[in-house]
């Protein structure tokens, strides 16, 4: 962070001659704030379990703009004092004698976000530094911060989506979180699981009819995993609508600013318990699996052709994103991170990760300092970065195979 | 070369005029002492000289309110001030304060005005350097007001970029 601006006033005492200076640095002046979060019947505040690091984390909600930001234990207990009455100075000197220590840049990073989640009685529009340091940027960094702006075009997102859900959970859609469903799926799944294995000899004769026409197959098969990419999004959501929470947002997006794909948005499911977590991130990947099974048992009751081929493809596909999506360590918040994350207690799991490693080296050098989230953290990295690594080699064997001269 | 029109060729002001131009002028200033916590003008008084420093340290500052001066800036030897006064009838727009006992050069409204009539080659090459660092102390205004919105925005909490909220969006 920059040196805190700074400002030199001049004062004279009544009577004498002379004057005095003084310099006031801007966090000095911040001290005798005192900050007030809004009215009280406009937010919530839900501990969550205790996670394997140790820690508490709380999720806080806006209940007017509906905004949710993390705290850690110790902006949690930041938040309980923000009630207008104590200043800044007070609450860093309460804070120093409960912990033992004080960063000042902690409460001014905790007093933006909750600014920006509107959970602080407002001060005005601070925008005006950002679009100041916007008009400084270099020119290659504008040219691709612009680029990026127009791949970030393509998201978008359904409104009222709460309302549809709403209206679909009530006409119908809570029957898909009955068990009864779940064990027909688990039942279909097992059946499809024994038609899929005595058609696995035929894989090679599927793949060249498939391969036979490229372009229909492959039009096909992107149809057929948009719809049960949309299908798996709306379970998401109906989930979180069968535990009465919120749902934001359902839309198009790009996940972690790249792989293009649907989502809803379950934060108000944070209020809720780890259990319903965990159900809401399963009940995604039922879908694959409901809608592969029923593609391999049509599969194997299908007469022998492309139809066949295409149908035993589809599970196949189906089946394998199923897979992929319950994978925990793939460096992508798919649902399997989810329910690890929720798991182990720690919802941000993937970024104080990745905050930790540029820190790795030096950090390794002293282990005894490294605390138990960090090397749950370690462990995160070094099970992902081993992930991606096998995968990637698996398919370049995989192209290596596809062209004749490597062999 | 006299002491004066030696401290004279050393002022921006005066940097385009020769030296009998110099030796034209410095009849003109009249010298000025001041001690250390005097004021030499204040905001609102009336407006008729420019004054050049020799020796000691001026602040210049605005009133904010009480007893409250908000320091605008400094000027040390070679530096000058004032020189509103020269063209504009309105009051002091700050107070100049002395910080360190001061020998100032003063020149008046009225002899700057008797060098632009028997002297107008002088007054042009004066008013050309005026121009000059009007420019120069309008773009230091501009930093001082962004500085000042930066202490404000700093010390009421913000944060330069976004904060990032909590969320999760199953996929």
């Amino acid at each position: 962070m920059a040196e805190p601006a700074k400002l030199q006033l001049l004062t004279r005492k009544p009577g004498e001659t002379g004057f005095q200076l003084h310099e006031i640095h801007s966090s000095q002046a911040h001290l005798g704030y005192r900050p007030r979060r809004i009215a009280d019947e406009f937010w919530a505040i839900t501990a969550q379990p205790q996670s394997a690091g140790g820690g508490r984390a709380y999720v806080l909600k806006n209940l007017q703009s509906d905004r949710y930001l993390l705290l850690d234990s110790k902006e949690f207990y930041l938040w309980s004092l923000f009630d207008g009455s104590h200043s800044l100075e007070e609450v860093s000197r309460s804070f120093h004698h409960q912990f033992g220590a004080f960063d000042y840049a902690m409460i001014r990073l905790l007093l933006a976000k909750l600014y920006q989640a509107g959970l602080l009685v407002e001060r005005g529009n601070l925008g005006l530094q950002q679009s100041l340091v916007r008009s400084q940027t270099k020119f290659w960094a504008m040219g691709f911060s612009s680029a990026a702006k127009y791949w970030r075009r393509i998201a978008f997102t359904l409104p009222n989506a709460d309302r549809f859900c709403s209206t679909i959970y009530r006409y119908g859609g809570y029957l898909l979180f009955h068990p009864v469903t779940l064990g027909l799926t688990l039942a279909l799944a097992l059946l499809a699981g024994i038609d899929a294995w005595r058609l696995s000899p035929q894989t090679k004769q599927f793949a060249q009819l498939l391969a036979a026409t490229p372009w229909f197959s492959g039009a096909l098969m992107m149809a057929a995993l948009l719809a049960v990419s949309m299908m798996h999004v709306a379970v998401h959501a109906l989930a979180c609508k069968s535990y009465s929470r919120r749902v934001r947002e359902i839309g198009f997006f790009l996940l972690q600013g790249v792989l293009p794909t649907f989502y809803a948005d379950v934060t108000d499911i944070f209020m809720s318990t780890r259990k319903a977590r965990v159900i809401v991130d399963l009940a995604g990947p039922l879908v694959e699996l409901f809608w592969g099974s029923v593609a391999f048992l049509l599969a194997y009751h299908s007469p022998p052709g492309v139809g066949q081929a295409f149908l035993f493809g589809i599970g196949v596909v189906l089946w394998e994103g199923a897979l992929i999506n319950l994978y925990p360590f793939s460096f992508l918040e798919l649902d399997g991170y989810n329910i690890v994350a929720d798991l182990l207690g720690m919802p941000t799991l993937r970024q104080q990760a990745l905050a930790l490693a540029p820190q790795l080296p030096r950090r390794l050098l002293h282990p005894c300092s490294l605390t138990k989230a960090e090397w749950i953290q370690i462990a995160y990295l070094l099970l992902c970065s081993v992930s991606v690594l096998i995968y990637l080699i698996a398919h370049l064997d995989f192209i290596r195979s596809l062209l004749p001269s490597w062999q | 070369m006299s002491p004066l029109i030696d401290i004279l060729s050393r002022v921006v002001l005066f940097q385009d005029l020769d030296a009998s131009a110099l030796a034209t002028l410095a009849p003109l200033l009249i010298a000025k002492k001041f001690a250390a916590g005097t004021v030499i003008f204040r905001e609102l008084d009336d407006s008729d000289a420019l004054y050049i420093v020799e020796k000691g340290t001026i602040v210049v500052s605005k009133h904010v309110s009480g007893d409250v001066d908000m320091v605008l800036t400094r000027f040390a030897p070679g530096d000058f001030f004032g020189e509103m006064g020269l063209f504009d009838n309105a009051p002091r727009s700050a107070t100049a304060n002395v910080e360190t006992d001061s020998l100032l050069w003063r020149l008046d409204r009225s002899v700057f005005h008797d060098i632009f009539s028997h002297h107008p080659e002088m007054a042009a090459k004066i008013c050309y350097r005026l121009v000059t660092i009007f420019i120069e102390r309008l773009r230091v205004t501009n930093e001082q007001t962004r500085d000042a919105i930066r202490w404000g925005l700093e010390a009421t909490g913000y944060v330069s970029g976004n904060q990032s909220l909590f969320g999760r969006k199953s996929t």
